[in-house]
């Protein structure tokens, strides 16, 4: 029984001068999937994300969200369309509070216009108060209450990136994509971190597609793997799978480990 | 007036007087603060106690309070107590296994639970605790998915209730009728600074009357705002909170959370409040090492005008004048500095602080009340209830106050302290044996040791089995020396030792990280770990220099001669201080008998090795060498 796919990538190829970064990449994710890219480093995952959201314009190929072609559509556009992001180095307003970051967040579902807003009059007022709720929720939902109101840049990285998902998640995404969420953070924050994704798919159901390097987080969160290599795709499948893969062993340890056939992901 | 003789009698009356009118509960929840009235209350006081009666509960069952102090606890208490149940505490912090012997202990029946990670602990335990009906939880966060049929949510909880109420039309009120003044409404763990926790069994009568004794002295008016924030498992947070806010019926407000404590008193103006002198200390602390980490100007200020206002403070209660310089230089003082410091602490609006549990040092209470806010000791325990308290303008930094109405207080001929209360308990749960030992001739004997004052003042000094002497006889205590060398911003923990066979005391430090951090980063000491950064000369030097402060205060034969830096921080979790962060002296002075050993031998340096209990269970341990030092 296949379940829809939300987001769809077909035959995507990215080249940056004479480099080829992504080629002929194909891959989905379903509705309600919690999806891992992974792969060495360099291996392209970012980039599938930038062409996702279409930071990065791929050169071939075309891009489906819930069956619609989005290729070439504006970052703005795919915003509207549901998809969220989390960025690998963390890009928040730092000079911000954390809260009005978060408002930022709802900023493409806000309706009034600057007059009105500058007034706080009315409707405006009204949705404003609305917003703010949302907001709060997602301060709960983060344990983000005693930084409410703090800058963004005095907080300590590991709440910044708390902040940064708190930020996609105030778009209300249909899907989330989060790129490294974990890294650089010690083994308490992770523990956290984990849990607040956690928290999040079980409350909304939200797809999302994880980027991670951490593999016991990856393995225990996700649904299905997508493995890259060199910016072709090498394998896809449930994590027991993968982690038998011998093509993905092989561009993880190098070929001699998948020979010796003694080592697993 | 007479039959209002229960805590749920007096809130059905309170609820049907003040109605929608008067605010009762506050929290603040999602960044706004939303307020429960009296009607709202009684509401849910209502539909949980008939969700428990519909469940089965009978007269005299216990229902376990497992969580931070939220409105739901006081509901809950509240609705095992109109159904003649009684309420247990249970300190949010405790493992698994703590919580089972809790619950086992006081066979609780029903527990109204917080969130995920209390849920965890008693899904855990389950199996074990056969007696158990069914657990509420009131956040729902992360337990989405459990299915586990014990568990439900409060507003299910609710709902269950509302229409048991609604087949069952004035049961509640038959209820709370049934109650009588003699019933145990609440039961409260001692904190086990000596073996294992006993409970002890309290009275709606006891906790009445001790509410009203408070709400005489400190004149509580129904219009304060209260902050609770100290465990309900507590006795203080029974008696002042709850009872109190029952009695005196003002508003109870809830901090969003235990991070945010300090700028929701600021936002509410918080009239009353209790802290422990754990937190007393820490709110010291960050004030010293703010004034240290601020500019060249504010520091000098706060310098300037701190001699002024603890002269001021001293004569004030010393109850003597003020001469006109001082006056004015104390007029200023307030409005340059202190009046600015107050609203920061978010205190400005404080008029009754409490403090009570453990010994806190007089130069804590000193600080406090020169800095403007009136801070009170009070001195009480589990069995005894509150027992004394200072008065408003009779306050001595040293003492613990006179005995509030109802109480007495005497001395035996050893200087223990014997207490007579109405507040006090009834007995030991299930333990008759240990109860009757503890009382002579109708006298509770508290095991402290202390003496009352010319004008009736209770001065506690330490407990009876932790007096020390030394060899030759010379008496000493070293909680006394504890408590003054605590007031040290650098000092988080501290044991001092000593016993018949040695000439002299000494102390293991356990340093304060952050404080004594930011300390080394200012004098570019590098460090790695807490190990490390407590085993640098210029950090010992540091410490050395507080010792000398303490011991130049003391008679010459008690001073401390030597100590060292303990390589780890105290832990509650290792069964190191109790769940009220006090010492479990013996277990400590076993368990670093090598430490202490090496204090009295002569040796500069000792290589130890420290077993170490991570949060998740696993065991590790730490070896390294802690150095010795002499104090002239």
């Amino acid at each position: 029984m296949e379940s829809m796919k939300l987001l769809e990538v077909k035959g995507i190829s990215l080249d940056f001068g004479g480099h080829r970064a992504l080629s002929d990449v194909t891959c989905h994710v379903s509705d309600g999937e919690i999806l891992g890219l992974i792969g060495p480093n360099g291996a392209g995952k970012t980039c599938v994300l930038n062409c996702a959201t279409m930071f990065y314009k791929p050169h071939l190929g075309q891009v489906f969200f819930q069956g619609k072609d989005i290729t070439g559509y504006k970052t703005h556009q795919i915003a509207d369309l549901g998809i969220a992001r989390t960025f690998q180095n963390i890009e928040l307003f730092s000079g911000l509070t954390v809260l009005e970051n978060l408002m930022v967040g709802r900023h493409i579902r806000m309706k009034a216009g600057t007059t009105a807003c500058s007034l706080y009059f009315g409707r405006a007022r009204a949705e404003e108060i609305r917003h703010r709720e949302v907001v709060e929720d997602i301060i709960d939902l983060l344990e983000m209450e005693a930084i409410r109101n703090k800058k963004v840049g005095s907080l300590p990285y590991g709440q910044r990136k708390r902040v940064d998902l708190g930020r996609a998640l105030a778009m209300e995404p249909k899907l989330l994509l989060l790129d490294e969420p974990l890294a650089g953070m010690n083994v308490e924050e992770k523990e956290d971190m984990v849990r607040f994704v956690m928290d999040v798919y079980e409350l909304k159901k939200t797809s999302i597609i994880l980027v991670e390097h951490d593999m016991g987080v990856v393995m225990d969160l996700v649904h299905r793997l997508v493995v890259l290599d060199f910016g072709v795709k090498i394998a896809d499948g449930p994590p027991e799978r993968i982690k038998q893969d011998e093509g993905v062993i092989k561009a993880y340890l190098g070929s001699s480990a998948a020979e010796h056939g003694t080592k697993t992901l | 007036m007479n039959d209002l003789d229960t805590l749920p009698k007096i809130f059905l009356e309170h609820a049907t007087k003040f109605g929608p009118h008067k605010i009762a509960l506050r929290e603040k929840d999602r960044g706004v603060w939303k307020s429960l009235t009296w009607l709202d209350y009684e509401e849910k006081v209502r539909c949980l106690s008939l969700f428990l009666v519909s469940m089965g509960f009978q007269p005299g069952d216990k229902v376990a309070l497992l969580g931070e102090n939220k409105p739901e606890v006081y509901w809950a208490e509240l609705a095992a107590q109109a159904a003649c149940g009684t309420a247990v505490g249970i300190f949010s912090d405790c493992g698994p296994g703590e919580v089972k012997f809790f619950i086992n202990h006081a066979d609780v029946s029903f527990i109204f639970a917080h969130d995920q990670e209390q849920v965890d602990k008693i899904l855990e335990i389950k199996a074990e605790t056969p007696q158990l009906k069914r657990v509420v939880y009131w956040d729902p966060r992360g337990l989405w998915n459990y299915k586990d049929p014990i568990l439900l949510s409060i507003d299910h909880a609710l709902e269950i209730g509302r229409q048991y109420g609604n087949e069952h039309p004035h049961l509640f009120e038959q209820l709370v009728a049934q109650g009588r003044s003699e019933d145990i409404a609440v039961i409260v763990f001692t904190s086990g600074t000596t073996g294992t926790p006993k409970a002890a069994m309290l009275s709606h009568k006891g906790l009445i009357v001790s509410a009203k004794s408070f709400a005489q002295i400190d004149d509580y008016q129904s219009t304060d705002n209260y902050l609770s924030f100290v465990p309900v498992a507590w006795i203080t947070e029974q008696v002042i909170g709850i009872a109190g806010s029952i009695v005196s019926g003002f508003i109870v407000n809830f901090p969003e959370s235990a991070e945010t404590v300090t700028e929701n008193i600021r936002e509410i103006g918080a009239r009353i409040l209790f802290y422990s002198p754990r937190q007393w200390e820490s709110i010291n602390r960050m004030v010293q090492s703010k004034m240290l980490d601020s500019s060249w100007l504010k520091r000098t200020i706060y310098n300037l005008f701190l001699p002024v206002v603890y002269k001021a403070g001293d004569r004030n209660l010393a109850k003597k004048k003020q001469g006109v310089t001082l006056k004015v230089l104390h007029g200023l003082a307030q409005w340059l500095v202190f009046r600015g410091l107050r609203d920061n602490l978010g205190l400005s609006h404080l008029r009754d602080g409490y403090t009570a549990g453990s010994a806190v040092s007089p130069e804590i209470i000193r600080y406090f009340q020169a800095i403007g806010i009136n801070i009170k000791q009070i001195y009480g325990s589990s069995e005894m209830g509150l027992v004394t308290a200072h008065r408003n303008r009779d306050i001595r930094p040293e003492t613990s106050g006179q005995p509030i109405p109802g109480a007495e207080v005497k001395l035996s001929e050893t200087g223990e302290i014997l207490t007579r209360n109405e507040g006090m308990f009834v007995g030991y749960y299930k333990d008759e044996a240990a109860s009757t030992k503890k009382f002579r001739e109708g006298w509770y004997c508290s095991g402290d040791y202390g003496y009352i004052d010319e004008q009736g003042h209770l001065i506690v000094i330490d407990r009876m089995e932790d007096l020390r002497s030394l060899e030759g006889g010379k008496k000493f205590s070293p909680q006394y020396l504890e408590v003054r060398l605590r007031f040290s911003p650098y000092i988080k923990e501290v044991l001092v030792v000593g016993s018949e066979e040695r000439d002299s005391a000494c102390c293991l430090v356990n340093i304060d990280l952050d404080n004594v951090g930011r300390w080394a980063e200012a004098h570019r000491i590098a460090y790695t770990t807490f190990a490390d950064l407590s085993q640098k000369d210029e950090i010992l030097q540091l410490i050395k220099n507080e010792i000398q402060k303490v011991n130049s205060l003391v008679p010459e034969e008690s001073r401390l001669k030597r100590f060292l830096n303990m390589a780890k921080e105290l832990d509650a979790d290792e069964a190191e201080l109790t769940r009220t962060r006090k010492l479990r002296r013996a277990f400590l002075e076993q368990r670093y008998q090598n430490l202490i050993e090496a204090l009295y031998s002569g040796q500069n340096e000792i290589e130890v090795e420290t077993l170490v209990e991570y949060r998740d269970g696993r065991k590790g341990s730490l070896k390294r060498a802690i150095k010795v030092c002499a104090l002239s």
